[in-house]
């Protein structure tokens, strides 16, 4: 699951990149499932979700605790903890977040419908060796 | 002088619209085998139906189910869920079942929660959120699930002029963008009277499951359908892999029958003597029951019936409760009677039909699937007993119904049907069978044991031939070890035959003692 969050803001970073944001990566590819899950799940349900995905991940990286969740689901205080870590650090807090946040969608609803919506997402990004397991 | 052209008439008065200017009515097919039937064809298109019932009977299934065999990328489907209905497990789940198809979702299959919109506490709000994702996608099916839920989460008591302005409007937006709606929803049927959502609707599917004893029995009824004609009546319906399957109360061959004019054969059991009581045998199309205790050969009878078919090239099915297929084979073979090749070739089914809270209709369903598999002309079912153990408790009130609608299909239709029925002996009357089902049949054989000469022995006689004389004698038969059914002649020498215990009226000739004539059939 790290694999496939790993390449997800890897290819967000050189969207970025391209696009000029001044988002942390990992806001960016959180932001993008958020509107897309919201309107399946409503703000609620993704709220939810996500409170479920931070609990899972502070337990592997602790300073993951200052990151907050908005009624509208998406995240807060990254800016800060990113002034606060060196880049690799705060890039595999990133990847360790948003690697829990599809491994609830795949327990969920499978590796499969997981896939489909990341490729919706993000159309352009190269999963054929990707192998999910539910 | 020049003929003058007659002015057109005008169309009769209370002709109604001719057929050329009718609208046609498209109907989108459910998805849900047998539904489609049931419905009259299909979904009218456009129509705002409801799917009402209890919790968990299966409501979201059947509309996942209408929505995929719809959805296309070019008429998508949109399914509005709320709070309570978790979006994603409900994918979870409805991914199980084989209609669900991933490929769909997001483009053709779009799934749209409103509890946002919900928190607003304005059901014109909801209405405005339907209205903006309708426009922009212009689906079309669109699926609100749950309707009570939208209704109750926008406002805590909506009042009934509320209700009336949202439904119409949302009916009236919904038509307009020919859509064809489903609203979803936990009702019980007290609720049908005063729910203006009921009066708006033009379809209204509902659910229900009832329990009996330890059984769950799942009922269909389209209560109310504009445009077209549906199947009156409760249909039973089951939910596994595939989703639902619901079984028609016609069983999809209310249209259909023999060919009146073409001449009725005469069928032979496959024993000589037998044909003849019959006079000449059993006609194509009847329905013949043999009604006789335990032990009596009813089975071997069905299986001459269904071998001598299969001799003269003439597919069949044998529909067993009581013995398994490879047993019932087995014995066939003992007396003589191959099974097993005609069913490697496809000429033979023997359905083992023994999973409980079955419903009649869903044994008449895999009835006829074989029949038509094969292109059966004869039908065996062994037994009626079986037959109704296999059922649910709660539809064990209907089996004399059920059956009536299984042989007149099946009859109908032109398979030639021997049922088998077990009776017990009294010794004191002449029983055909204790369901009451002997109108049924076209055809009776009675089987039973007699006391004679301190022996218990076996008659037969021919009850009812309907269309045809038959012999009235009484005849004791024998089954031999090879499955060999000696007819032997009328019993002149007796009275009181049909009592079990008749009185010797004729001479009694001198016997020595002997062991009993009918060895057991080698296993």
């Amino acid at each position: 699951m790290r694999n496939f969050a790993g390449r997800l803001i890897r290819h967000e970073a050189r969207e970025k990149k391209s696009a000029r944001s001044q988002d942390p990566t990992v806001f960016q590819s959180c932001e993008k499932l958020r509107l897309h899950l919201t309107t399946i799940m409503g703000s609620p349900g993704f709220r939810t979700l996500l409170l479920r995905t931070l609990a899972l991940a502070t337990r592997e990286v602790p300073w993951l605790r200052a990151v907050r969740v908005r009624a509208d689901g998406s995240l807060e205080g990254l800016e800060e903890l990113q002034a606060q870590h060196d880049r690799d650090t705060f890039l595999e807090g990133g990847v360790v977040l948003l690697a829990h946040l599809l491994g609830l969608l795949v327990a969920f609803i499978g590796g499969n419908l997981t896939v489909r919506m990341v490729r919706e997402i993000w159309p352009k990004i190269s999963l054929h060796d990707l192998k999910l397991e539910n | 002088m020049k003929k003058q052209k007659p002015a057109a008439k005008p169309a009769a008065p209370g002709k109604g619209v001719s057929k050329e200017s009718k609208v046609k009515i498209r109907k989108l097919p459910t998805g849900v085998r047998g539904l489609d039937e049931i419905l009259g064809g299909g979904i009218p298109e456009f129509s705002f139906n409801i799917i009402a019932g209890t919790p968990g009977c299966g409501k979201t299934t059947l509309a996942h189910q209408i929505l995929f065999a719809n959805a296309t990328v070019k008429k998508p489907a949109l399914y509005f869920t709320v709070l309570g209905e978790p979006a994603l497990k409900m994918l979870r789940y409805q991914q199980q079942h084989s209609f669900f198809d991933e490929a769909k979702l997001g483009r053709a299959v779009r799934f749209v929660n409103l509890s946002d919109v919900l928190m607003e506490g304005d059901l014109s709000a909801v209405l405005d959120e339907v209205i903006r994702q309708v426009t922009a996608a212009s689906p079309g099916i669109v699926v609100v699930d749950s309707f009570r839920n939208v209704v109750r989460q926008a406002i805590a008591t909506p009042s009934e002029a509320d209700m009336q302005w949202f439904i119409q409007s949302l009916a009236q937006f919904l038509t307009s963008w020919e859509a064809t709606t489903f609203l979803v929803g936990e009702y019980v049927p007290e609720e049908m009277r005063d729910n203006p959502v009921f009066t708006v609707a033009d379809g209204l599917f509902w659910l229900s499951q009832l329990t009996e004893r330890n059984s769950v029995v799942r009922k269909l009824q389209i209560i109310k359908l504009r445009g077209q004609a549906s199947v009156p009546g409760l249909h039973t319906f089951r939910i596994n892999d595939d989703g639902l399957q619901a079984f028609s109360r016609t069983l999809g061959l209310g249209g259909k029958s023999m060919n009146p004019s073409r001449r009725r054969r005469r069928l032979s059991l496959g024993i000589p003597e037998m044909d003849k009581m019959l006079n000449g045998g059993l006609r194509e199309g009847d329905s013949l029951l043999v009604a006789g205790p335990s032990g009596t050969g009813k089975s071997a009878l069905a299986t001459h019936f269904i071998a001598e078919g299969l001799r003269r090239g003439e597919a069949a099915i044998m529909a067993l409760f009581e013995e398994r297929p490879e047993g019932y084979a087995d014995r066939a073979a003992s007396l003589g009677l191959q099974f097993k090749t005609p069913q490697e070739q496809g000429k033979l089914e023997l359905l083992y039909l023994r999973p409980l809270d079955l419903s009649v209709d869903e044994i008449t369903q895999q009835i006829l699937d074989a029949v038509k598999r094969v292109g059966a002309k004869r039908l065996a079912i062994d037994s009626l007993v079986g037959f109704e153990m296999a059922l649910a408790p709660g539809f064990r009130e209907d089996f004399r119904e059920s059956l009536y609608r299984l042989i007149v299909a099946l009859t109908g239709a032109g398979v030639t049907i021997l049922t088998t029925v077990e009776v017990e002996d009294n010794f004191t009357a002449l029983q055909f069978s204790h369901y009451a089902i002997s109108f049924l049949t076209d055809d009776i054989i009675r089987l039973r044991y007699v006391e004679i000469d301190g022996q218990l022995r076996k008659v037969m006689v021919v009850i009812k031939m309907r269309g045809g004389n038959h012999s009235k004698d009484i005849r004791e038969y024998i089954i031999t070890d090879k499955g060999v059914v000696i007819i032997l002649p009328r019993m002149k020498d007796y009275e009181g035959l049909t009592t079990g215990i008749p009185h010797r009226t004729g001479p009694r000739p001198a016997q020595a003692d002997e062991a009993a004539p009918e060895p057991k059939a080698k296993k």
